[in-house]
């Protein structure tokens, strides 16, 4: 049985061919160049909300046993990196994001609170796990948990689960960015945030 | 070396101040008189016979609501009921508060079981932490969540909660505070149950009628 060889189209450049490691398609090339004469419209507000949903940073902040789920998120099979969201960045004044994965204690609240007005507007919250969320097997008698990081810091995204799986993490990422898409205009923090916010002191 | 030979070798060198021993499957235990705790201790740790050179752990207990045998029921004073309404009782607790010493001798593989029992008012102990360097942490971690004082500790400091913390989490008779220090505490009663039992349950909410016939 003998194959049937086609000759090379006319114009077919084998040494750009070896170039691109590709078959060049004439039709493709056309299109390419038709497109090339086209123009993009779009707004500022949707060009911004692109840019932040495409490289959310991360700060560096892990609280409890969540804060390991969320490294596996970061690490190579779930590779949070897909999403534009794998620099964890080791000062809050780098960060867009700050994941509250784990149990929200009085004693880090301060901190945490810290962390979050360090961070450069715009920032987003996700709340991950039952404890961030409402403070999870905690509620009743954990007299030193902060019962839901909502009380502290304005939360964005909630992502149940205890602790949730990579899966479900990056699914909190994604609505984040459906957020983040939508959104219109200059971030201004609802009054009763900066108002809260007042009540709270600094801790070292 | 068995538990009740351990015991008599510490009687005798106690005096008095032993004040019974106690056969247990899981983890028989020594009574001793408080102010001698440390007299026993040093006993124990320095007697070639005994050369207790670890302790384990160092427990403090509150007994509210136990008898001197353990025997009791725990009363629950803090939090939320099971109807998600805060729950806070006025109730004063009266046990006695005590601490407990685990010994080991590793050279010898035996351990040890020291029991000492103080009342709410004084809940004074002496330090051990000369003896076993390991007993200041866990005499610190006592004194902030129980409220146990120990005489002659070198640093006597909270060791998990905040400085500045109001009373000692873990006894019988605390109530959690509703904001400390701006940071709000107490959640929201929780579990507002979105089909009450009049409606008939998650299967037949309320306006819904049951399906004739």
């Amino acid at each position: 049985m003998s194959r049937e060889i086609t000759p090379p189209p006319a114009g077919y450049d084998a040494g750009r061919e070896q170039m691109l490691d590709f078959k060049v398609d004439e039709q493709l090339l056309q299109v390419v160049e038709t497109d090339a004469k086209n123009f993009i419209l779009t707004t500022v507000d949707e060009m911004f909300n692109w840019a932040r949903l495409s490289s959310i940073w991360p700060v560096t902040f892990g609280l409890a046993c969540c804060a390991i789920e969320m490294m596996a998120t970061s690490a190579t099979r779930y590779d949070i990196d897909r999403f534009g969201a794998g620099a964890f960045r080791a000062t809050p004044r780098q960060a867009d994001l700050m994941i509250v994965s784990g149990t929200v204690t009085a004693k880090m609240a301060t901190r945490l609170k810290l962390i979050y007005d360090q961070m450069p507007e715009p920032k987003w919250v996700i709340a991950m796990g039952s404890c961030a969320i409402g403070g999870g097997p905690y509620f009743k008698y954990g007299y030193h948990v902060v019962k839901g990081v909502d009380f502290i810091v304005p939360v964005d995204v909630y992502v149940p689960g205890c602790p949730p799986r990579p899966e479900v993490l990056l699914d909190g990422l994604m609505r984040l960015q459906d957020k983040i898409r939508g959104r219109k205009g200059r971030f201004i923090a609802p009054k009763w945030v900066t108002d809260y916010a007042k009540l709270i002191p600094y801790r070292k | 070396m068995e538990q009740n030979a351990i015991y008599e070798l510490l009687a005798g060198a106690l005096g008095d101040g032993a004040l019974g021993f106690t056969e247990n499957p899981l983890e028989p235990w020594a009574a001793v008189e408080t102010a001698k705790v440390a007299e026993a201790c040093r006993f124990l740790r320095d007697d070639p016979r005994l050369d207790f050179d670890q302790l384990m752990c160092l427990s403090g207990i509150d007994w509210d609501g136990f008898d001197e045998a353990g025997k009791g029921k725990s009363v629950s004073i803090l939090g939320y009921s099971d109807d998600g309404q805060p729950e806070k009782s006025d109730r004063v607790a009266t046990g006695d508060l005590g601490v407990a010493y685990h010994l080991y001798s590793h050279a010898l593989r035996h351990k040890f079981t020291l029991r000492v029992r103080v009342t709410r008012e004084s809940a004074t102990v002496p330090t051990i932490s000369g003896l076993w360097s390991t007993a200041a942490w866990h005499e610190r971690e006592a004194w902030d969540l129980l409220g146990l004082k120990f005489a002659g500790h070198p640093d006597p400091r909270r060791m998990l909660m905040e400085e500045d913390w109001v009373g000692h989490p873990l006894r019988k008779d605390y109530v959690m505070p509703d904001l400390w220090n701006g940071v709000p505490l107490q959640g929201q009663p929780y579990c507002a149950n979105p089909f009450p039992v009049e409606s008939g349950g998650p299967d037949k909410p309320a306006g819904d009628k049951p399906a004739e016939g």
